[in-house]
């Protein structure tokens, strides 16, 4: 039996929150106006007299002028009208219990006292606190002080009236409106799946910020990169006196961590092979590419010089074993990379100034 | 393999760029245009010309050590199949996902690490020259003093080998032994202790990983673990300005001061190793931000306002702030005033201050003022735009910090942004090829992608991707922002984009550029359900597996929930039965040290739900069984879907078996199912019975609890 009940019960929720939705919603979103609306008084208001970014600095500083009380007294109001709403929830779901099956009547059963208690209410006088605050931001001003007055009563007025009105319709559905707003938070990720719930919802939320998002936007539309003034602090000036003396003091151990860290910021692992090579080469770890022959041009000969010796080889005779012999010599010299070429034109030298020597000997033979 | 080959093609080019280079042609622009093109065309042209030319051979040209290099690489694009080149080494050790690579790539850094300690602690075990030619690099540094006794020479030495305590030592002898030191010696022993903050240098993390093995039993004490974790915290975020250290004492004992003693006083006190914005590195510890916070502004509040002091003593003395010191204390403005209006004051007089002294402002003095506008509110933004102009008009060209603070400042909080500042910004940066200048530049690209999907702007973000591609500007972001990025960037890929475009990007970049978050994959999902392509999921699911997130409960939802929703055609539904077999493998109880995952009503009926379109009857009874021993009620669907199967396979034994189970859960429902279950199938004579037998009283079997639970009602 327990369970058929709990059945019973989950199966009469969605029935029960569907229809109070739309309602929800249409309330939520006339609270919201007036909200704005109240906002875009007060803007309008402080405006008069001075201009908005003004008035919101004077609003950081937290100077206590009548507008700052109005508005805080305003902003007290809100959490005072959401605690009563809370007080009445618990009552509606006090007699949700009692009258289980009838949670479909009950909206038609809210709607009588919410008409009773709405007259009473548009007899009630407002806070007195909040007249006063009201007064005074109308004597602050220059003129029209008692039109401006009634304007601001009027106006707190129907503020009330709508928040009342809320009350009443919106107590039953304040889970719904809480649920409506986790879902909207969640549209954005959940893209796809809701996508026709979510242009709806786009729509009103779209009615609901647009004011606000216009006054930040013309405030942004101003902020470019390309146009506005600069500090003027400074003068650009050449400088190279001081160039001259940063460059004579050594680097300090700020200069070379700060040269570190600036490095560290772009030093990222090598994404292949050839940045890897890179990188040892750097640390000179790798031999040098290109590999070439170009090693040791410094000392005034070029490799061909090293290898093709036969050019000295002129003085000796075309053939023959001595022929034969030098080409050998010169064969090896080629390959020895530790003498000069010098001392490899000495070394060729000396075989000639040799085989000179013993030519009559040779002769002989 | 394919490197090596495009690499061929890459040499000759280079070849041909070399010889071309080697003959100077003076005569006219053809010429060159010939011998640019390649060699051997370059001689025939050279031929029919030929005479009165002459070509000078250079003697040799040198070559730039890194051109062949660098040419080569530039010619190996990324691998979209491959896990970073740095673990390629072993394919065994290839990652599968984050936590791995991340793991991977510590180890192997930390391996790097050890060696370098043992050599630079044995020294005597590595005298050898290896080498022919020696490479200093790999050899140990000598880092014991070589001069002996007492001298400003042997100070020196000391200062230089950033000893911090034998050079407080030494210099606190030198002058008890009424030995001058110069001025330039003491200077540079303040700026040592003004670095360091009176700890000795730490490189590496080293002292971590000794406190580690120091203390291995300490770590079960629940106890103890947070503070040592806090000690570890405060020590890693480097050094901090302690009350009448060192560097104060000197500072106040030393004869003459000159002004670049007061502006390394101003700059160490200053100096944050910041504690607070390294969330990389402090998420590791178990502290709260908060707590962090508080220890944080507390310990460093007093240094601050010191600073600030310490600059007011120097205008006094009449001395001239250096350009550091300036951006150091503008960088402590925040801390050093409360109101947003006064933080503005402050800096600008400083600034005014810099141009009273006639001190050139560089441009980390601008990232600075833009870094504490980021602390400034509404005030930040509309004054960093002055900022901004101010660099203009002195030729400073903004780094990336720059540009990073920019955006922070006109997005990070703000209510209604517009996209006019990030597209001019992206603007700017797509034509410059940047260098570091900053250490804060490598935050820009992140921060820029997280504008991007605040502002759902997918057109931007492309704009952002492209200027990351240009030059070397993707060094800028190291792996765990790379991370960040790409995540970003996918997740409002899938937000925006047509599913075929979200696809590409994500055989492009997943595992081989960044590994998915589990968010990604949810907003892959719901990319895939928005575009009805549900049949993609069980390859979604075999990615899933390889990160390792098979065991993410949310993520399993997902998975069960897309599946089972709506009916597919039949192949697809079997793909869908075996994934859902393998996340109920998640559930069960697999090897020893596994804790199987607690399944979850939901869960159990997408499951059921699964098997019985697949036409799994047994695999779909077996988990309706599970219903009942973890105290769960199956759905209306799911047990009508399971009746459909069993019809399907015409296995009335189950069919009876669930209006069993659904009479012995007290179910309205049981009392349809039965009825369904006597008009569709074929009962025998024994099966009818069965059935009758069920009744609300259920049969003799398990019906004690049933009927005592009935007789209660």
């Amino acid at each position: 039996m327990w369970g058929l009940a709990a059945r019973l019960l989950a199966a009469a929720r969605p029935h029960g929150t569907a229809r109070p939705h739309g309602t929800a919603r249409s309330k939520q979103k006339l609270f919201s106006t007036s909200s704005v609306l109240s906002k875009d008084k007060d803007k309008s208001t402080a405006s008069k007299d001075s201009p908005p970014e003004g008035a919101a600095k004077k609003q950081e500083d937290g100077a206590e002028t009548p507008k700052q009380q109005l508005l805080d007294i305003i902003g007290n109001m809100k959490v005072e009208v959401s605690y009563r709403k809370k007080l009445q929830q618990l009552k509606a779901s006090e007699n949700k219990k009692q009258a289980m099956n009838k949670v479909e009547g009950l909206d038609s059963e809210g709607s009588v006292p919410q008409g009773i208690t709405e007259d009473t209410q548009r007899d009630k006088p407002l806070n007195p606190e909040l007249v006063k605050a009201a007064s005074a931001v109308a004597s602050s001003l220059p003129h029209n002080k008692k039109q401006i007055e009634s304007e601001l009563l009027a106006q707190l007025r129907r503020h009330e009236e709508t928040t009342d009105k809320q009350k009443k319709g919106g107590t039953i559905n304040i889970r719904n409106v809480i649920s409506e707003m986790t879902v909207k938070r969640q549209s954005p990720a959940q893209w796809g799946v809701r996508i026709s719930g979510r242009i709806s919802l786009q729509d009103e939320d779209g009615r609901r910020i647009r004011p606000e998002r216009s006054s930040a936007r013309s405030m942004d539309s101003r902020r470019s990169l390309k146009v506005g003034r600069r500090l003027n602090i400074f003068t650009k000036a050449s400088t190279e006196p001081e160039h001259a003396l940063k460059t004579v003091s050594s680097p300090t151990i700020w200069d070379l961590e700060f040269a570190k860290e600036v490095a560290a910021v772009t030093a990222q692992p090598p994404r292949n092979g050839f940045e890897e090579m890179i990188q040892w080469t750097k640390e000179g770890i790798l031999w040098e590419f290109p590999i070439d022959n170009e090693v040791g041009m410094e000392d005034d000969a070029e490799f061909y010089e090293h290898i093709f010796l036969e050019k000295h080889l002129e003085g000796f005779p075309k053939e023959g074993p001595i022929r034969h012999f030098m080409e050998l010599v010169i064969c090896g010299l080629s390959k020895n990379p530790y003498l000069s070429v010098k001392q490899k034109v000495e070394h060729i030298e000396w075989f000639q100034k040799y085989f000179e020597e013993k030519k009559e000997l040779l002769q002989e033979i | 393999m394919a490197a090596r080959r495009a690499g061929a093609g890459c040499w000759q080019r280079a070849l041909s760029l070399g010889l071309g280079r080697r003959c100077r042609l003076p005569r006219g622009p053809d010429s060159y245009r010939s011998s640019s093109s390649s060699p051997a065309l370059g001689k025939t042209v050279d031929n029919s010309q030929v005479t009165q030319e002459e070509i000078v051979l250079p003697r040799r040209k040198t070559w730039d050590k890194l051109a062949v290099l660098q040419t080569l690489a530039s010619t190996v694009n990324r691998d979209p199949t491959a896990a970073h080149y740095m673990f390629q080494d072993d394919p065994f050790l290839m990652p599968r996902n984050a936590a791995n690579s991340r793991l991977y790539s510590l180890s192997k850094e930390s391996g790097k690490n050890a060696a370098k300690y043992i050599i630079k602690n044995f020294p005597q075990y590595f005298d050898k020259t290896f080498a022919e030619p020696n490479i200093p690099c790999l050899m140990p540094e000598a880092l014991t003093p070589q001069t002996e006794g007492m001298s400003e020479e042997a100070l020196r030495e000391r200062i230089h080998l950033r000893m911090v305590k034998e050079s407080v030592d030494m210099f606190d002898q030198l002058l008890q032994a009424g030995t001058p030191v110069s001025l330039e010696t003491t200077n540079s022993l303040l700026d040592l202790l003004c670095f360091y903050g009176d700890g000795e240098p730490t490189p590496e993390k080293e002292p971590e990983e000794k406190e580690d093995l120091e203390e291995p039993g300490v770590n079960a004490s629940e106890q103890k673990a947070p503070k040592r974790q806090f000690q570890r915290g405060s020590r890693s975020s480097g050094p901090r300005w302690r009350e009448n250290n060192h560097a104060e004492r000197i500072f106040k004992i030393i004869p003459e001061r000159n002004a670049h003693s007061y502006c390394t006083m101003i700059r160490g006190m200053v100096k944050v190793k910041l504690f607070l914005t390294a969330g990389g590195f402090s998420s590791a510890f178990e502290i709260s931000h908060s707590q962090r916070l508080f220890i944080f502004v507390f310990l460093q509040h007093g240094a601050y306002s010191k600073a600030y002091d310490m600059y007011i003593d120097l205008l006094n003395e009449r001395h001239k702030a250096d350009v550091h010191a300036f951006n150091a204390l503008i960088r402590a403005v925040p801390y050093l005033k409360e109101r947003f209006v006064e933080r503005w004051e402050l800096t600008k007089d400083l600034l005014t201050h810099m141009a009273q002294q006639k001190v050139q402002p560089t441009l980390l003095t601008f990232n600075s003022v833009l870094k504490s506008l980021r602390r400034c509110g509404g005030v930040g933004r509309t004054m960093s735009l002055f900022v901004l102009k101010e660099m203009e008009a002195l030729d400073i060209e903004p780094s990336l910090a720059s540009y990073e603070h920019l955006l922070s400042v006109h997005y990070k909080g703000v209510d209604a942004p517009s996209s006019d500042i990030i597209s001019e910004v992206l603007n700017e940066v797509e034509n410059r090829n940047f260098t570091a200048q900053d250490p804060d530049d490598a935050n820009f690209f992140t921060t820029a992608m997280q504008v991007c999907c605040d502002l759902k702007d997918i057109k931007l973000a492309y704009q952002l991707n492209k200027a990351l591609e240009k030059g070397d500007n993707w060094k800028f972001l190291d792996v765990d922002r790379s991370n960040g990025y790409w995540s970003k960037f996918f997740s409002l890929l899938c937000m925006m984009e047509q599913i075929e475009v979200v696809l590409k990007w994500y055989k492009e970049m997943s595992s081989s550029l960044f590994y998915p978050t589990p968010k990604n994959i949810l907003d892959l999902l719901q990319a895939l359900d928005a575009a009805n392509q549900l049949e993609m999921i069980p390859s979604v699911w075999e990615d899933v597996k390889q990160l390792g997130f098979s065991r993410r409960q949310d993520l399993l939802e997902e998975f069960l929930s897309l599946m089972s929703r709506d009916q597919h055609p039949s192949e697809i539904q079997l793909a869908f039965a075996k994934c859902a077999e393998e996340i109920k493998a998640v559930h069960e109880p697999a090897g020893p040290g596994q804790v199987p995952l607690e399944w979850t009503g939901s869960a159990l009926g997408h499951v059921v739900v699964l098997f019985s379109r697949a036409g799994r009857t047994q695999d779909a009874w077996n988990m309706m069984e599970h219903f009942q021993k973890i105290n769960r009620i199956p759905t209306d669907k799911v047990m009508d879907e399971f009746l459909n199967c069993a019809k399907q396979t015409n296995c009335p034994d189950e069919a009876i078996k669930m209006v069993k189970l659904a009479a012995s859960l007290g179910l309205p429902l049981s009392q349809r199912l039965k009825s369904r279950t006597e008009e569709e199938f074929e009962l025998s004579e024994t099966q009818k019975k069965a059935l009758e037998s069920i009744k609300w009283d259920g049969d003799s079997s398990d019906s004690d609890s049933d009927s005592s639970d009935s007789d209660r009602e």
